[in-house]
């Protein structure tokens, strides 16, 4: 663990030996900011400083929303080449995209009327139409979507970005995961695997809207801020009566003083950052109402206030893993997503927050252009779409192609590896140079791969 | 980039992206050139030092060689309630008896070292290595009790079973002459090895790849744990620092390859064949139940059927002795394939073949769907015997004999590491300071000669974990105090030349242990099923609360436990602000401060007879002036006790050790 990341600013070993050791509290970057050794971004300015990720878990379908096939009514029924791709299940004919759709802003960006209102935001949308992953099960795409690697071994996206960027705010964790209920794999999506531990995910149920029911510990079961104050001082005081005992200088100890006081001001901060009901009710309105708007809305609060990466999981399961009846429940999930989006977007513009926020929409996987179980559609790894908006990002374009049919990327692909390079390197990361050092190894998010989307930098 | 030489496919250009994963530290060593931590083992020959009166045994001079050396001199020696502190939570993970307050040092480590809680303390260190959780993936091939292994380590460190058997035990029991029944519980360290969920929907091309990264997780955790090497790093090329090829890779994974993880039962065959007879007719009775539940049209006395198939299984049950003794998480004798499903069926089928081993063909570039020559399994190449050539590891899926190789042939290797990892706990650092990382990628050894004479001497031991303790715990070196001189804290800042004791915190386990000692609330109460740790209410040991591999409790995850998915060989230590709500807010830290209180409002005197009580209790020394002044003032000013006690129990002098 003594290679450095961060060469050109200052060698990790210097870091530890300036602060000695007591690293702990801080982190490394934190050390690194305090040495004046960390400017705008890491290894070159940022685009983004924080990163939103919508994540749609099951799988949504390109074709439904973003990448128009016309063929698939065409050839409905059929299954011409290129539409007999090995999936998870076996699969019929192709079936057709029922929504309409429309050149929207004025990029003439093409959205379906599933997302009517998303889509007066197509000038800011840069729409990834061929994405793909390894892999046609939840699980390992899951995986490979959060961290890189299609077994749980590793760390996540947001612990990297945690451990590379540090926080912008001390009183709140740099990695927040809102869920309503529990995504499969749960906390394995978003663990530090060998990053110190407070760089992992910091798991929100958002099912129940109260802070405390929130953040473990919030608040003391019987409040007293007075007399917690005085407890605070007291603690302060003995604390350093202790370390006076031990020759005045520990930053371990010291760190430890620093922390308590963190904590208390956190429980009014966090309880403030979580609390909806502090939302205007006009603002409220403009998301909607629902899990994924609460979602949204609370998104918006923490990136407000410095937190690194909130992910946002659409829902309890998998509920975008339209086996069957796939059209219908795509319909409702639409117009459950539409508004919040749509409300999120418009908000962070207004704030001036989407010029260095990145927001990313899209699942583990895409689905397929041939039927399942007569109307539902199976898992695909070969071809999906995502998008992505603000933070450094080229507005109202759709960027690569997946066959006639939506079923394999074919131009200008983009794997879910080269997706994570260029949101490193938007962040101002060279995801060739954020490694740890771990069981004789460099780790790195994008293990040796990963290729910048060039293109689609604004 | 430097070009990487041609020996075999593995090694070619084509795999040089590959290669820039495993990046060592220092250039590549020459094949023939072994590291040090390869190399013989022998006693060490004493250095020369000038102070000749502070060094109480061998590890002293060795030590103090290198700090005169350094022109730094040792720090005095702590004092006695210091060292009682130290002592019990080094060797117990709790707060000192103060029963034992006079008792003469070389009784008090006697006892210590007697104590059943000494295995809850050392068996948990262990735990971190192996990976341990009491509930796994809910797919694992076994549901059997995880505390099983557990409390067999536990056990194993309290009778102090020789370091060497312990790991033939944990890698081989069933194979291994003479074992006792109840031993195959340690076969829990491959039992509840993660296991990645296969869809078999899919085709064998992609869940032969999530199987390849299962044998590469056991080829991890035994090499780490075991022998300090980072072995997959072979699985895609040659090791660019250790001696280890990607032949050497997969003639080992050929053995993981041969195990499947099953349960196993821990009593007799006499006494289990009845049982495994009895489980398998409940097992036809109930399928027998079921149907006639679901047969259409149900029959006329589907009631009195079913109430007569019930009463069977209940007679069953109950009349077969054992018949509720809990089978291990182990593993047993078969050899893996990924084959496909077979006919126009789409997927793929896992086929185990009980009884039997394989050898694994070379994976290209890590990737089994291009598969090269077959590899025989042995053992590594630079661990040869005494006719030149490695082990072969043959009989049945070669498990003893790996074992066996490890503290044989290896034994230099693994003694070297156990010794180090049991320093590492004693002193918060090793004298490698990388104890999973013993090659030349890792970091070298602060004082080598004395690695190398302690663990010479800890085989000579007959590998004795308690032999060693004894050692270390009557060395000056771990009893000075852990206030650095300025000369040490500006050139052992580290305490890499032991110039002093680093301070140290207390992991969460001590933590919760010692408030809860400290209230007097202590159950001490030994093995058995996990408790749940989110109830303030439980009184037991940590180490007995409930691990879940895929949703850690809150309160071992912040402060610090290891993530129980890969092997950990040391804590991180953190301080973060959750932290600080847990000991502000936590419902555990309010109940032990509560408890506190209440027993101390029983006492008699007044508010500064019970802070000069309070400070004994926690602390076992009197409070300072100063100390009884602001106690005094907060509780004046209207504080209560139990927030008084709470700070107390959460205070840095609580939560450190010097």
């Amino acid at each position: 663990m003594s290679r450095t990341a961060f060469p050109s600013l200052i060698d990790r070993r210097t870091a530890l030996k300036r602060f000695g050791g007591g690293l702990g509290t801080l982190g490394f970057v934190s050390a690194l900011e305090a040495a004046g050794g960390l400017g705008g971004g890491v290894h070159f300015p940022p685009r983004a400083k924080r990163v939103i990720h919508l994540f749609m878990n099951g799988g949504p379908f390109g074709p439904d929303f973003f990448d128009p096939k016309p063929a698939l009514t065409k050839y409905q029924g059929e299954r011409p080449p290129g539409a007999d791709l090995r999936t998870e299940r076996p699969t019929g004919g192709l079936m057709a995209v029922p929504f309409a759709y429309g050149n929207h802003g004025k990029s003439g960006l093409p959205v379906s009327e599933l997302l009517p209102l998303t889509a007066r935001h197509a000038d800011d949308l840069c729409v990834l139409n061929s994405c793909y992953t390894d892999n046609p099960n939840h699980g390992p795409a899951l995986f490979l979507m959060n961290s890189g690697s299609m077994t749980p071994k590793v760390p996540s996206l947001g612990a990297w970005m945690s451990y590379g960027l540090g926080s912008e705010n001390r009183n709140l964790p740099s990695y927040l995961v809102l869920c309503p209920g529990r995504p499969v794999r749960f906390s394995e999506l978003w663990h530090s695997a060998f990053l110190p531990p407070q760089h992992q995910g910091v798991y929100i149920n958002h099912s129940k809207l109260e802070p405390d029911r929130m953040i473990p510990w919030l608040s003391h079961p019987e409040p007293d801020v007075p007399a917690q104050r005085r407890q605070l001082d007291l603690a302060a005081a003995l604390n350093r009566e202790h370390l006076a005992a031990r020759g005045g200088t520990d930053t371990v100890l010291e760190g430890r003083i620093a922390a308590m006081e963190t904590a208390f001001r956190m429980q009014f901060e966090a309880s403030e950052a979580f609390d909806l009901s502090k939302e205007p009710q006009a603002i409220r309105e403009t998301y909607g109402e629902g899990h994924f708007a609460n979602g949204c809305l609370l998104a918006r609060r923490l990136s407000e206030r410095g937190v690194r990466f909130v992910q946002v999981y659409y829902g309890n399961g998998q509920p975008w893993d339209t086996h069957s009846k796939h059209t219908e429940q795509t319909r409702k999930l639409a117009q459950d997503i539409d508004r919040p989006i749509a409300a999120l977007l418009e908000d962070l513009k207004q704030r001036g927050l989407l010029e260095d926020t990145l927001v990313i929409w899209g699942g583990e996987f895409g689905r397929t252009p041939v039927t399942e179980n007569g109307d539902g559609r199976d898992h695909n790894p070969h071809g999906f779409t995502m998008w992505m908006a603000g933070g450094g990002v080229r507005g109202g374009l759709s960027y690569g192609s997946t066959d006639d049919f939506g079923f394999k990327a074919v131009e200008k692909r983009m794997h879910v590896h080269d997706l994570h390079a260029t949101i490193l390197h938007l962040l101002g990361i060279d995801h060739e140079r954020l490694t740890f050092r771990h069981a004789g190894r460099d780790f790195r998010l994008t293990d040796v791969h990963g290729k910048i989307a060039r293109e689609i930098l604004a | 980039m430097e070009p990487v030489p041609t020996r075999n496919p593995f090694r070619g250009s084509a795999f040089a992206l590959a290669a820039l994963w495993c990046l060592p530290l220092l250039p590549a060593e020459e094949p023939e050139a072994l590291p040090w931590s390869f190399h013989p083992l022998h006693e060490q020959s004493l250095p020369e030092v000038k102070d000749s009166h502070w060094p109480r045994n061998r590890i002293d001079y060795f030590v103090l060689a290198e700090l005169e050396k350094a022109g730094l001199s040792p720090a005095p020696e702590a004092d006695a309630r210091t060292l009682r502190r130290r002592l019990s939570f080094d060797l117990l993970g709790l707060p000192p008896d103060e029963a034992e307050r006079d008792t003469e040092w070389s009784v008090l480590v006697d006892r210590h070292l007697a104590s059943p809680h000494y295995g809850e303390r050392w068996g948990r260190h262990w735990l971190d290595l192996a990976r341990y959780a009491d509930v796994t993936e809910s797919w694992s091939d076994t549901k059997s009790p995880a505390w099983l292994y557990r409390d067999w380590v536990v056990d194993a460190f309290n009778r102090d079973l020789p370091y060497d058997r312990f790991v033939l035990h944990q890698l081989a029991n069933d194979l291994l002459p003479g074992t006792r029944h109840e031993d195959n519980a340690a076969l829990g360290f491959l039992g509840l090895s993660p296991s990645y969920w296969k869809e078999l929907q899919l085709p064998p091309e992609i869940i032969g790849v999530t199987v390849a990264e299962e044998w590469e997780e056991r080829m991890d955790v035994v090499g780490r744990t075991f022998l300090g090497l980072t072995l997959g790093c072979a699985r895609c090329h040659d090791h660019k620092s250790d001696p280890v090829s990607a032949e050497d890779y997969y003639a080992l994974a050929g053995v993981f390859a041969s195990v499947q993880i099953a349960d196993r039962p821990v009593v007799g065959e006499a006494d289990w064949a009845p049982v495994r007879a009895a489980r398998e007719k409940v097992k036809a009775l109930e399928a027998e139940r079921d149907g006639l539940k679901k047969a259409k049209p149900a029959p006329a006395d589907l009631k009195d059927r079913l109430a007569a198939v019930g009463k069977e299984i209940e007679a069953i049950r109950s009349d077969t002795p054992k018949y509720h003794t809990a089978t291990a998480p182990a593993v047993v004798e078969a050899a893996l394939f990924v084959k496909p499903k077979g006919g126009e069926e789409h997927g793929t089928k896992l086929e185990y073949v009980e009884g039997m081993a394989r050898d694994l063909p070379m994976h290209r570039r890590g990737d089994p769907n291009s598969p090269g020559e077959v590899v025989p399994r042995r053992f590594l190449a630079a661990f040869p015997r005494a006719d030149g050539s490695p082990r072969p590891l043959d009989q049945g899926s070669g498990r003893l004999e790996l074992a066996r190789a490890l503290v044989e042939e290896a034994a230099p290797l693994s003694a070297r590491v156990v010794v180090n990892r049991v320093w590492l706990q004693h002193f918060g650092r090793g004298l490698v300071a990388t104890p999973s990382e013993f090659g030349p990628a890792g970091e070298m050894p602060s004082h080598p000669a004395l690695l190398d004479d302690l663990a010479a001497r800890f085989v000579a031991s007959g590998w004795s974990i308690k032999w060693l303790h004894r050692e270390i715990l009557n060395s000056a070196t771990w009893r000075q105090g852990s206030s650095a001189s300025p000369e040490s804290a500006a050139r052992d800042a580290q305490g890499q030349l032991h110039s002093h004791m680093p301070r140290r915190r207390l992991d969460a386990e001590a933590w919760r242990d010692a408030m809860l000692a400290a209230t007097g609330e202590l159950d001490t109460a030994m093995g058995g099923e996990p408790f749940a740790l989110d109830d303030p209410t439980t009184t037991r040991r940590t180490l007995y609360g409930r691990v879940k591999r895929r949703e850690l409790d809150e309160m071992l995850r912040v402060n610090d436990f290891p993530d129980p998915v890969a092997h950990s060989p040391t804590r991180t230590e953190t301080a973060t602000p959750l932290q600080q709500l847990f000991s502000l807010n936590g419902p555990f830290v309010i109940a032990r401060a509560k408890h506190l209180s209440e027993t101390l409002a029983t006492t008699e005197g007044g508010d500064m007879e019970r802070i000069v009580r309070i400070y004994e209790r926690l602390f076992q020394r009197e409070p300072t002036a100063a100390e009884c002044e602001l106690g005094f003032a907060f509780l004046s000013e209207g504080g209560s006790w139990e927030r008084y006690a709470q700070v107390l129990l959460t205070s840095n002098e609580f939560l450190h050790l010097d």
